[in-house]
């Protein structure tokens, strides 16, 4: 007989076993609807393959692994896809989830299989890859894929079963160690040459002599396989209390038992791979205990995964107007069902319909007492009352460093607590607020690098964009040097430009050459304006010159000579000129003259208007006055007219 | 006297080789940076809002460590209020409300289909959280986006949603159990209870 060791703590809680356990497993009928969530697993979601109205049949592979840690999801039964959409989840906090819905079509049609006759020539990869390609996860409650835990970075020396069931009410891994020993010990010899051979330690708690039986008669063939019966006391079911107890080792702290060359394994998971790999078939089914005073039919159920609680219940008979609280899982660690059409996950071991005061009823609860309980209880050794304290008061870094990660929820402080404070919940909640202020330590710090790494960035451009500029600047010049020095005769770029300026200039001078007859006409009569002023300014100085100074008179004498010469010959040109134009100064002269004059006369007779007696007669004589002046406006204006035409038809001709 | 002159002697010899050894210890163990700084700034929420009038979280952990309020950043709120009273001994302070109010974390969504392409959330972004390039449709690394608000204001089409961070079932956790003060002790059956 194996030694038995004792762990720290625990409690004895009611067993309630035996409503359940008496029954052989019932297969339960294939339901119209199964509901498969893509995360039942541990991990990455998985990704849907399949397409609504997409025809599956039972055991294809309808969701792929992603990652590492994830796990494959098949169609428990044949039908069709009706939906892809999001169902609520087997989870406390009842939110939806990613989910293939199928209708079944009742016929139950198995996808290709391919069994293995002989497992012992199968290589540790095949083996990994079946298990992985099957979706196997951890049947007893955290629904860690198995394929990851079944490939230890360390020697392993001893396989730990576990077929404790310590928590109250379940019985499915009872029944499935009665009615399937020969399997579970033939996946047991799977996983064993899958790592090197270990030791396998087989944890039943004493209340389930028949398992026991049924085991130490599979296992008799088997050296290397042994049933240890251990004392009934929860939670002897966790997975480091069940190492503990069997090998007297503890895992270390922030450990897996990998570290201590252990690999813990669930009978149903060890079950589950024997269907796998002996049987081709994945994981689409698995025992769930239904129980509670509300149940009449309590017992064990085989039962498709996807198949909603509601479901289950119905054929279970569980009277629901009688059931105060459903609680899917064990009485100490499951969970409230709020929405009953939830589906079974592969780690949903039973289902709990509990009548009134069956299960304690939500109670208010009471200061603590500092008694001191929850210690002598707790199976890992914590301080349970300090982390109430920490969680309490939100310090969660001092409920840390008191090992709050240790704490694996069993409930049993809680259990034991006078004043039914909710310890486990407090720690729940703890837990979460660490992990979510862990998560966003991690963003702000990705954050921070990704701010810091653009500050730096934008720094690097803006001196890049110096250096490119200096660098173009100094290939211009280099550039501008090469050509000269390639071309010395080439003339230099500065003296072309003015050169080109200049040229512009001359053109420009050239076009004032041709100037409009008008223009020249125009100059011409500025040209003689100029010397006449010319003449009369040295006129005027010789009079003056000629009363003061006789040397400087005879000078301007003869300025004033050369000056009349000047300006008669101006004269001349103009009026040649003006013939040329065909021009009459006089005759505008004389036309300007009488606009004047008659202007004049009718401006004196407009003033006497205001003062004269004989308007009428004045009147008359305004009116005369007035349209000579317009007539001899007419006059001027027309000879202007026909003074402007006759230059451009000169040009003309 | 002699007695007298021997102290001071002695006593300057001291100075002398503790001053050197002080002198030695300086350069030796010298710190490179401000060390408050950095912690300050691992405090901070990383958002680089802008929200605290600094152009970023390093500036303001720079201007605490000068002796600027620890209250002005809203992002961070009491919980970072209180780490930095913790980390320099101060007083924790209520938020200062002329810097913003403490809100739910959300996160920038750009309405795809009405993105015109501008790129000016990219060059406003200071996470370089916003992927696309111009006049190509832009969106955001959901991942990366610490919900700053920046990427808003430039934006010519206002096609930015800011929307509250999703529960899921992976960031979902237990809440704080109510606070009930007992007065009624009910019938407990210890043999079928129930904590969990």
């Amino acid at each position: 007989m194996h030694k038995i060791w004792n762990f720290h703590g625990g409690v004895h809680p009611v067993e309630n076993k035996t409503q359940s356990n008496q029954l052989p497993i019932i297969v339960m009928p294939i339901p119209t609807q199964l509901t498969m969530h893509l995360s039942q697993h541990i991990g990455k979601v998985a990704k849907a393959i399949v397409e609504t109205g997409d025809y599956v049949l039972k055991g294809q592979l309808i969701a792929c692994a992603q990652g590492v840690v994830s796990a494959n999801v098949h169609a428990p039964s044949s039908g069709h896809v009706s939906a892809i959409a999001d169902r609520t989840l087997p989870h406390q906090s009842a939110l939806s989830g990613p989910c293939i819905v199928i209708d079944t079509d009742g016929k139950d049609q198995w996808a290709t299989l391919t069994p293995t006759a002989n497992p012992e020539s199968l290589s540790k990869p095949d083996l990994l890859n079946l298990i992985q390609a099957a979706g196997i996860t951890g049947m007893g409650g955290a629904g860690f894929p198995s394929a990851v835990k079944l490939q230890p970075k360390s020697n392993i020396h001893t396989l730990i079963i576990n077929g404790a069931e310590c928590e109250p009410y379940i019985t499915a891994d009872d029944r499935l160690m009665r009615e399937y020993a020969a399997q579970i010990i033939a996946g047991i010899q799977l996983v064993q040459q899958l790592i090197d051979q270990p030791h396998c330690l087989i944890g039943i708690e004493d209340n389930k002599p028949e398992a026991v039986a049924a085991l130490t008669y599979a296992a008799d063939q088997h050296t290397n396989i042994e049933v240890c019966v251990i004392p009934t006391k929860y939670p002897s079911g966790g997975e480091k209390q069940l190492i503990e107890i069997l090998t007297g080792k503890q895992v270390p702290h922030g450990g897996i038992p990998a570290d201590i060359g252990m690999v813990c394994q669930n009978v149903g998971t060890v079950k589950a791979i024997f269907d796998a790999i002996i049987l081709g078939q994945p994981l689409i089914n698995r025992i769930t205990t239904v129980t509670g005073k509300a149940a009449a039919n309590a017992g064990n159920y085989e039962v498709l995964l996807g198949t909603q609680v509601t479901d289950i219940l119905a054929f279970a008979k569980v009277d629901l107007a009688k059931t105060s609280r459903l609680v899917m899982g064990g009485p100490m660690m499951g969970f409230t069902i709020q929405d009953t059409h939830t589906p079974i996950i592969k780690s949903s071991n039973c289902i709990l319909a509990a009548a009134d005061l069956e299960l304690a009823p939500v109670a208010d609860h009471h200061a603590c007492i500092r008694c001191g309980q929850c210690e002598v209880a707790c199976p890992a050794q914590l301080l349970p009352q300090q982390l109430f304290w920490f969680a309490k008061a939100e310090e969660f870094e001092k409920a840390q460093d008191h090992n709050l990660s240790d704490c694996i929820e069993c409930g049993a402080c809680a259990w034991v607590c006078p004043s039914q404070i909710p310890l486990v919940q407090y720690y729940r909640y703890a837990k979460g607020r660490l992990k979510t202020i862990n998560s966003e330590a991690q963003l702000a710090e990705a954050s921070r690098l990704r701010f810091e790494n653009r500050e730096q960035r934008l720094v690097d451009e803006k001196l890049a964009k110096e250096e490119k500029r200096k660098a173009r600047a100094l290939t211009a010049a280099a550039a501008q040097a090469a050509k000269r020095a390639a071309n010395p005769s080439a003339e230099d770029p500065i003296a072309a430009a003015l050169a080109r300026v200049n040229l512009k200039k001359q053109a420009q001078t050239n076009i004032a050459a041709q100037k409009s007859p008008e223009d020249e006409y125009k100059e011409l009569k500025t040209a003689a304006a100029i010397t006449r002023t010319k003449l009369n300014k040295t006129r005027k100085a010789l009079t003056n010159a000629q009363a003061q100074d006789h040397e400087q008179a005879q000078e301007l004498q003869q300025t004033v000579i050369a000056l009349t010469t000047k300006a008669s010959a101006a004269a001349a040109e103009l009026h040649a000129y003006e013939v040329k134009l065909g021009l009459d100064p006089e005759k505008e002269k004389t036309l300007q003259l009488a606009v004047a004059k008659a202007n004049g006369v009718v401006r004196k007779l407009e003033k006497s208007l205001a003062t004269a007696d004989d308007l009428q007669q004045l009147e008359a004589e305004i009116f005369n006055a007035k349209a000579i002046h317009e007539a001899a406006g007419l006059a001027l204006e027309e000879h202007q007219a026909n003074a402007k035409e006759k230059p451009t038809s000169t040009q003309e001709s | 006297m002699q007695t007298l002159y021997l102290a001071i002697a002695i006593l300057a010899l001291l100075a002398i080789v503790f001053g050197a050894i002080l002198g030695f210890a300086a350069i030796r163990f010298k710190v490179d940076g401000d060390p408050i700084v950095d912690q300050i700034d691992s405090l901070l929420p990383q958002t680089q809002c802008g929200q605290c009038g600094h152009p970023g979280c390093k500036p303001y952990a720079q201007a605490i460590a000068n002796g600027e309020a620890i209250n002005r950043c809203p992002p961070g709120g009491e919980t970072t209020i209180k780490a930095l009273a913790d980390l320099l001994d101060l007083e924790a302070i209520p938020l200062d409300a002329e810097h913003g109010s403490e809100a739910i974390r959300t996160i920038a969504y750009i309405r795809e289909d009405e993105c015109i392409g501008c790129t000016k959330c990219i060059q406003a972004c200071p996470v370089d959280a916003i992927l696309g390039a111009a006049k190509q449709m832009h969106t955001v690394i959901v991942d990366e986006c610490t919900g700053c608000d920046l990427c808003l204001e430039p934006c010519p089409v206002d096609c930015i949603d800011m929307l509250p961070v999703e529960v899921t079932s992976a960031s979902w956790h237990w809440q704080q159990p109510a606070q009930l003060i007992a007065t009624s002790n009910l019938p407990y059956s210890r043999g079928e209870s129930d904590h969990a």
